[in-house]
């Protein structure tokens, strides 16, 4: 039996770099439109809450907008979506039902932390804060 | 043989006929005549002309009816075709198909635990295959609508 | 009704666990094998170590979270079962996608297929002790998964499937790169199956070891590549033509040996068949309109109805059973049968008269995926109960 030439893969894999990523000192590269976190934009969200009852992972709760923000009168509850990134399962299901397309998503993946990791800051950060007088 | 004569071997044991979607044909006969359904497929096709590709119990809270569906696909065309039967919900029971039709096994066992349906002749039917013990032990079976699970 | 009998297991043979840990995948199964030296008599399938109660949870949620749900039974063929249940849905609601979305749908699960079947090769290849072929198909199938990535936004969860449609649609520019990656991996596919051809070591693991009967095939109710290699022609992508798939021309694989080697070549084969469909959908894709459909527009209250879909899924046909009674947003009832579910459970006569090393290269050669398989257990370790059947009946085909 003629014996495959997988000797000459070994040696040629023997001179050049590894394929591996070192992943946390080098990024692996993702497509720009792959699916990573994603957060609302509060200057667009109605507070509607249909995301947060679509979820099929429960990964999304109507939280009071603090008082201290400047809140869009579209907005009378003062809610937003709350993502808890520990739950969700990226499926875009509240990218794509949003009524008003408030979400804004980003192709960001490494969300591994040891602290509970929310939107929180992300869609806060698109309010302005209310400028005390 | 083809496909229409096979399905004669159906017909004659079928209360009615419809169609399930997308173009299955569906034979609905007496929960009685179902194993002998099966054994006379065995004999007009033998082992290698069909499969039993699953088992179906639903549970019909408000015809007071467990319905049984047994998918069959007939080879080498692989038509599929549904025969399907209506037990009493109080005490489902119908023949087993384990001894001629191995393939059986795991419906069954599936069907009774999750459904309470016993098959006549099985000897490997036990409660908690699937359903966890605290849940098994009440005689709840955890598919039927007023379970409570 | 119990357990009346047990098999009995004569004192001189020796019982050894292999798993529920890494028994050849890294997967939770449980093989109690009976050996009388090397030889194995008797094998036990336990399993009950994964289960999650899907079934149960898809009648507690509504027909849309459904879809992503079902995609979480399995990750390596999530696409399959989100697909599988979309078109009942869509009988169910007797709307049809357009012809782009069916072409997109084809080639992600065509993808998916060239991935997870590179996968399974790939593992067989290390259970031989070929780490190194192991290590060049993995890298390989990476580029699968770029693929995957360009055209759906993630490597495995793929969340493709939309009630008449697809969730992206792609543009010339990916259609180029995903088809480059295709082209590429043609050459490689082509010498991977030429090492398994060839490559003494494979050879003599692999051939006649495990060998399943056509008879036994259909009498097991086996699916899949374990069913096709054993010359058993059952592929729902030839039969049902759903989607596209009576469209896009493709050769349904079988051979006659019947054993591991067999069920290995038979899965090189449909790679190399699902490359070349990958490239004829990408050259004659269609531009009938737009394939994503408006999520927000898609009808929110489901017709009483059933549907009962299959699909060819990388390790066999896949079913679903979906009922709708009109009355609430949930489906009634949706019933699962996945095809590891047939395979591994009705698998413990294949092991019997082969060497204890042999075990892990059958249970290999059949593609395992627990997770598929244990969607409906709950929480049980007995479930291996179910395969203290009399051996000699199994192994009969249950003629006595």
């Amino acid at each position: 039996m003629r014996r495959p030439k997988l000797i000459e893969v070994i040696f040629r894999n023997l001179v050049t770099k590894p394929s591996t990523v070192q992943y946390p000192r080098e990024k692996t590269e993702v497509e720009p439109d792959s699916r990573g976190i994603q957060y609302a934009d509060l200057s667009k969200c109605t507070g509607c809450s249909l995301c947060s009852i679509e979820c099929p992972a429960d990964a999304i709760k109507m939280t009071l907008i603090p008082q201290e923000y400047e809140v869009p009168k579209t907005n009378p509850r003062r809610l937003f979506p709350l993502i808890n990134y520990g739950k969700c399962v990226y499926c875009y299901r509240c990218v794509k039902i949003c009524p008003v397309n408030a979400y804004i998503v980003t192709n960001k993946y490494d969300i591994a932390s040891s602290t509970r990791y929310t939107s929180e800051n992300l869609s806060l950060a698109t309010l302005k804060k209310v400028v005390s007088s | 043989m083809d496909v229409a004569e096979k399905l004669k071997l159906l017909e004659d044991f079928a209360l009615e006929k419809s169609v399930l979607k997308p173009n299955r044909k569906l034979f609905v006969v007496e929960p009685s005549y179902v194993r002998r359904i099966f054994e006379s497929l065995i004999e007009k096709l033998g082992h290698g002309g069909f499969y039993l590709s699953t088992i179906v119990g639903t549970d019909l809270k408000e015809e007071n009816k467990i319905r049984l569906d047994y998918y069959v696909v007939m080879l080498p065309e692989e038509e599929t075709v549904v025969i399907r039967t209506f037990l009493p919900r109080e005490n489902p029971v119908i023949d087993s198909l384990i001894d001629i039709i191995p393939g059986a096994l795991a419906g069954e066992c599936e069907t009774y635990d999750l459904l309470g349906v016993v098959f006549r002749g099985n000897p490997f039917l036990k409660r908690g295959f699937f359903v966890p013990t605290d849940v098994s032990e009440k005689g709840i079976y955890p598919l039927r609508k007023d379970s409570g699970v | 009704m119990g357990i009346t009998k047990v098999v009995e297991i004569p004192v001189v043979t020796t019982e050894v666990p292999i798993g529920p840990q890494h028994p050849a995948l890294h997967e939770p199964i449980m093989l109690k094998v009976y050996a009388d030296g090397e030889e194995v008599v008797k094998v036990e399938v336990n399993t009950g170590y994964n289960h999650r109660g899907i079934e149960k949870l898809c009648e507690k949620n509504t027909f849309y979270r459904d879809i992503f749900i079902v995609s979480r039974v399995c990750g390596i063929c999530n696409a399959v079962h989100a697909n599988c249940y979309v078109r009942a849905l869509e009988q169910i609601l007797d709307v049809t996608p357009n012809r782009r979305a069916k072409f997109l749908r084809v080639l992600s699960m065509e993808l998916e297929r060239i991935h997870s079947h590179m996968l399974i090769n790939a593992v067989m290849a290390e259970i031989v002790g070929f780490e190194t072929l192991f290590m060049q198909i993995m890298l390989d199938r990476e580029r699968v998964m770029k693929a995957k990535e360009i055209l759906t936004g993630n490597r495995v969860s793929a969340d493709y499937m939309m009630v008449s449609g697809v969730r992206r649609d792609i543009d010339e520019v990916k259609r180029d790169k995903i088809k480059e990656i295709l082209l590429k991996l043609k050459s490689k596919i082509e010498y991977y199956k030429k090492v398994f051809e060839e490559d003494e070591t494979l050879v003599k693991r692999l051939v006649d070891v495990g060998r399943v009967k056509y008879e036994d095939a259909t009498s097991h109710s086996f699916v899949g590549p374990l069913a096709r290699a054993s010359g058993v022609r059952i592929d729902s992508r030839a039969s049902d033509k759903y989607d596209a798939y009576d469209e896009i021309p493709f050769n349904v694989i079988t051979r006659t040996e019947g054993d591991s080697w067999a069920r290995m070549m038979v899965r090189w084969d449909e790679i190399l068949e699902s490359i070349e469909m990958g490239i004829y959908i990408l050259n004659n894709l269609p531009s009938d309109g737009n394939p994503v459909p408006d999520e927000r527009r898609l009808p929110r209250r489901f017709p009483p109805g059933e549907a009962y879909t299959r699909v060819e899924a990388q390790r066999g046909e896949l079913t679903y059973y979906v009922m709708s009674d009109g009355k609430t947003q949930n489906p009634y009832r949706v019933k699962i049968r996945t095809p590891s579910f047939n395979n591994i459970v009705n698998s413990a006569f294949m092991y019997v008269k082969h060497t204890l090393a042999d075990v892990p290269v059958i249970l290999t050669s059949i593609d395992p995926c627990i997770s598929c398989m244990e969607r409906v257990t709950l929480i049980d370790l007995e479930k291996g109960v179910r395969q203290r059947i009399p051996l000699k009946q199994l192994s009969s085909g249950g003629r006595k």
